[in-house]
Formats: structure tokens, sequence, C-alpha cells
């Protein structure tokens, strides 16, 4: 399969539109996808969409998923052309870089083979394969540096509304997709390292066999296995210190989304009763009530200092000459249901009391009668008689008769 | 022991829950100048202060009355706010510190399931968005700089500290998605 290239090229020179479009799309594209895209890009006077469409096949642009298939792709190498002239880098995963080793162990193994064989053809082969890979390996870690870069100004001027949580899944992904295994691998003691030093000692030892005579040539892939190692361990150091600020900052952020969230849903789920003792922050007070002034302490210690020593007062212990009053009237107040006991029935309660003590006052003749009323050994009662008149030595008491007897 | 400056109004300050940052001066000047001797001093009367990593002082709230109606609703306002900035994709920390915030400009009564949680602890309207406000001041976790106009203060990093525990607090069910880092490791 030839393509004539200023063909292709005079094709692209019109159709850099569909071209992006095509590239852009990624993946599978079905046909009525592609038409789409050939209405959509052309100008009014360009060919028709159906030329366009066949120059497409033609010249391999697109290609079929499998042989009369609908579903199309973009030509790998035309895919590469295109991000190549647009920027648009792809970075290299692990397992291409992996591939790479691998495809460099192999050809390692093959110039062992023909330095030991002395072939010559099969080393020359082995050294042009050995170049093929440093240089796309090359390519491919400026591509994953690019790549990455505009990964990080694309966060950094994003307008679109993304959570922080989701934008810290999408630098997760890059530190463990790309950036932390691929340093693993071109460390100074990675696997990398391992097959380049392997590599440089194969081609040293080719060159002082001296079966191969470029000698331009084998100084020349020598030169890019330094170059390439301490490339690509520059290139991962830069992503990495690219990533590591964001990583940080939105990982810090994600942890703080992640607690306000939980709490707030603790919130809404259990209600505000007993979420604060887990939740809110807490505060020290301390409410202070009826403290003591300091001039209140000062006045009371003063009061103390200038306090005068006085003596303590003398108390009378002799035995009184009389019996108190208060003592005497206890004492006939006692004796008072025994004496009336004798004497029921009464027929005038407070007459009886008035004139059995002779110059008892008022209060006394009031509490001797209550005293007796409200005795449980006797009943009292009025009798329906008219009131009299029963003097006292401060005054006269009228009470109508109540009598008292015995239940 | 020589006087310690300000003592009496530093204590007054931090009895009653406030936390000095910068923006407390001359107190906080004295306290950063002198934290030992002054720890010492409210050590004698049984209260812990604390110096928090981010540089503000606070006593430790182990030993005293709380107040935890007022504290509870600025959790919410606190917690609504770090959920928005997340939702918008800001670093949290530069969205809550990095700008003056208007009180009508707010996330908290925009959007229905904020509005309901703050229901919960009592806030319905911008009334009581402003008596958040000003407890956040009252505490020194904000500054009021215009009418409906505040800004974070350090002190706030007490609730985005609360943030990462909960967020490292043992889930009760599924763990989110990103927990595959460790929480402690984001401190």
């Amino acid at each position: 399969m030839r393509i004539p290239p200023q063909s292709f090229f005079r094709f692209c020179e019109v159709h850099v539109p569909l071209l992006r479009r095509l590239a852009s799309a990624g993946g599978e594209v079905s046909e009525a996808d592609v038409r789409r895209m050939i209405r959509d890009t052309q100008g009014e006077d360009a060919e028709l969409p159906e030329t366009t469409w066949r120059r497409l096949g033609e010249l391999h642009i697109l290609v079929p998923t499998e042989p009369g298939s609908d579903l199309h792709f973009l030509a790998e190498p035309v895919r590469r052309l295109v991000d190549y002239l647009f920027d648009a880098a792809q970075a290299a995963t692990p397992e291409i870089v992996r591939g790479y080793i691998q495809s460099m162990e192999a050809s390692g193994r093959q110039l062992a083979r023909a330095i030991e064989q002395d072939e010559l053809t099969l080393l020359r082969l082995a050294i042009d394969d050995i170049q093929k890979v440093l240089i796309r390996v090359q390519a491919d870690l400026d591509e994953t540096h690019r790549c990455i870069l505009n990964e990080v100004s694309r966060y950094k001027t994003e307008r679109r509304t993304v959570s922080v949580r989701d934008k810290f899944r999408r630098i997760v992904h890059w530190m463990e997709r790309y950036v932390e295994p691929m340093t693993d691998i071109v460390r100074p003691d990675g696997p990398l390292r391992s097959v380049f030093d392997e590599t440089g000692r194969l081609l040293i030892r080719a060159r002082d066999h001296g079966l191969y005579t470029d000698l331009p040539t084998l100084e020349r892939s020598l030169r890019l296995l330094r170059i390439v190692q301490r490339h690509a361990l520059r290139v991962f150091q830069q992503c990495r210190r690219e990533l590591q600020p964001l990583y940080e900052s939105l990982r810090r952020s994600s942890f703080l989304a992640e607690g306000a969230a939980k709490a707030l849903e603790a919130l809404q789920r259990d209600g505000a009763g007993g979420w604060a003792e887990a939740h809110a922050v807490r505060a020290f007070q301390q409410r202070w009530q009826h403290v003591p002034s300091d001039a209140a302490i000062t006045r009371a210690l003063r009061n103390v200092a200038e306090t005068t020593v006085e003596p303590p007062p003398v108390l009378g212990l002799g035995e009184p000459e009389a019996p108190p009053a208060d003592y005497q009237r206890r004492v006939w107040l006692e004796a008072l249901p025994g004496e009336a006991g004798a004497s029921v029935p009464i027929d005038d309660l407070l007459g009886w009391i008035v004139r059995r003590n002779p110059g008892c006052t008022t209060a006394d003749a009031l509490a001797g009668f209550t005293r007796l009323v409200f005795d449980t050994s006797f009943v009292a009662g009025f009798d329906g008689g008219e009131p009299r008149v029963h003097e006292t030595a401060d005054g006269s008491l009228e009470s109508c008769p109540v009598q008292l007897s015995l239940p | 022991m020589t006087e310690l400056p300000h003592l009496k109004d530093v204590f007054d300050r931090l009895r009653r829950g406030h936390h000095l940052s910068p923006e407390d001066e001359p107190l906080f000047s004295a306290v950063a100048a002198r934290h030992e001797d002054y720890a010492a001093w409210f050590r004698q009367l049984g209260i812990t202060l604390v110096r928090h990593p981010r540089d503000f002082f606070y006593f430790d709230p182990e030993g005293g009355e709380g107040e935890r109606e007022a504290l509870s609703r600025i959790a919410v306002f606190a917690f609504i706010l770090v959920d928005h900035a997340a939702n918008e994709g800001r670093p949290v920390e530069e969205y809550v510190f990095g700008q003056h915030f208007l009180l009508p400009r707010l996330p908290h009564l925009g959007l229905d399931r904020y509005v309901g949680l703050l229901r919960q602890v009592d806030v319905e309207d911008m009334a009581g968005l402003r008596q958040v406000v000003r407890n956040l001041e009252r505490f020194g976790f904000a500054k009021v700089v215009g009418e409906d106009e505040f800004r974070f203060q350090r002190p706030f990093h007490r609730f985005l500290d609360k943030c990462l525990e909960v967020a490292q607090a043992p889930a009760p069910a599924s763990g989110p998605g990103v927990g595959e880092a460790r929480a402690e490791d984001a401190g």
C-alpha cells in the first residue's frame, strides 16, 4: 500500500478541520458520524461530501475496524501526525515504557548473540532497533511531559465547575497511573536504568570487538542512551513537581469536603440532638455570678483588721428566788384539765375559769378556755343560753355559755 | 514570674471562649511572646491555654461550660461553607481565607438542602445568619468588616480540623470513594 504524499498532503491541506474532528473523536466512528463531520466542516465551494468520504478511505486516513464494517478509526500514523501538528500530547503509559524496556532487552540479547557469532548483519539490525526504541522513548517522554503540563494548566484555568473531589480523583489518576509508576521505572536503580546500562555495555563490547566499524553510529547510540536516561528521570521528576502541589492542595480540600459532607449528612440523618457532641467545635465558657468585687474584699479585710476585742458577756448562773411567770403559767395550763375533770359537767366554761382564777388576765382566760375546748378528753358545746359578761384583770369577755362534759 | 502584660484583658477574653489571633493586638503579641508564662499562670486556675499549630490561642474547652447552641449553629454554618467550596471545585482553604464574604451572597440560603440543615439548628433566615456571624466574631473565628461583610480569621482552622477529624472517623456504612489515601496524611 503506497499513498502518494502529494495527494495525501493536498487532501489534508483542505480538510484540516475534518482531520481534527476525527482525531478528537478518538476510537471508533461510524460512517454516519464521519459523513456528519464532513458536512459540518465542509466549505460551500468544496468538493462533494461523497468524494471526501471516498478519499478518506483511498488515502488510508480512515481504516475500517474489520473488512466491510460500518465502524472506522483514524489510522494511527495520521492520528500521531495530527496530534503532533496540534500539540495534542498523549501521555505514555507505564506499560508503553515497559514495552520499550522489553524491546531493548530483546535487542540486547540479539546484540550479544551477534557479537558472539560475529554476525555483522544481525549486529547492525540490533543497533538500528535500539536506536529506534531510544528515539521513541525520548519522544514519548517529551509528549508525556507536555501532556502533564497541559493537564496542570487546565486545572488552573478551568472555568467549568468541577467538584474538588472530582478534581482530586483526576489528579490521583494522573499520579497513580503515570507519574508514580513511571518514576519507579526510570529511577536510578529501576529497570530502565538497568537495561540501558546493559545495552551500553554491549555497545562498548561491540566497539571493542572490532566487528562493527561504523564507530560514529555506535558513539551516537551510546550518547543517546545517556541522554535518554538522564532525560527520563528529569522529565518525571519535573512532572511530579508540577503535580505534587496540586495533588497536596486537592487532597487536603478533598478530605475537608469529605468531613463537612459527613457532618452535614449526620445532621440530616439523625437530627440536631446529640449531633453537636461529635461535630461542633467546643469553646471555653466560664460565667461568674455573685463574685465579690475587689472593693468588697478590701472592706471585709479592713473590718477584720480594725475590729476591737470586747470581753465576753458574763452569764448569771445563780438560782432565781421565784419561778418565772411564764413557767408558772405553763404549770397552771397543764393542771387545768385535771381540775376541770373533777368539776364536769361545767355549764359555762369561761365563767368557770374566771371564777376559779380571780385576777387572771383576758389572755390567760382565753388560753385556759382554748386548752380545755381542744382537749380530747372532754366534749364542749354551746348550750343556747344568752351571752354573759366575765370580768378579767385587764378587761372583760362576753360569750355565750359553753358546756364542758365528759364524752 | 514577673507581671504579665494585659493579663486581665487576656483572661477576660479567653474565658468567654474568644480565640486570640493576630487581629487581637496587643493581646496576641503579649501572649505569643510569653506563651509559657501565661500558660503557667492559667494552669494555677486549672485552665489550659492552648497554642494551635496555626498560631492562635484559646482556653481548652474541657474545663469550661461550653455554649452548645451557638457553637452548633456555627458548625453547621462552617460545614455548609466547606461543602459549597468543594462543590464549586475551589480549594477550601483558599476559598475560606482568601476573600471577604457578603451575607446576602452566602450559599447558605440558596439551596434547599442547606436551608433544611440550618433549620435543624433554628437558623431560619438572614437574621439568623447575621446572628451566627456575630457569634463567629464573638469567638474570634471571623471579623465583621462592614455592614453584612465579614472575613474569616485563623481560629476558623478549628472547624477545618474538625472536618478532617470527621473525615477520618470510621464510617458507619461504606466509605467514600476518594478515601484511598488516609485522612491523617492530609494535615
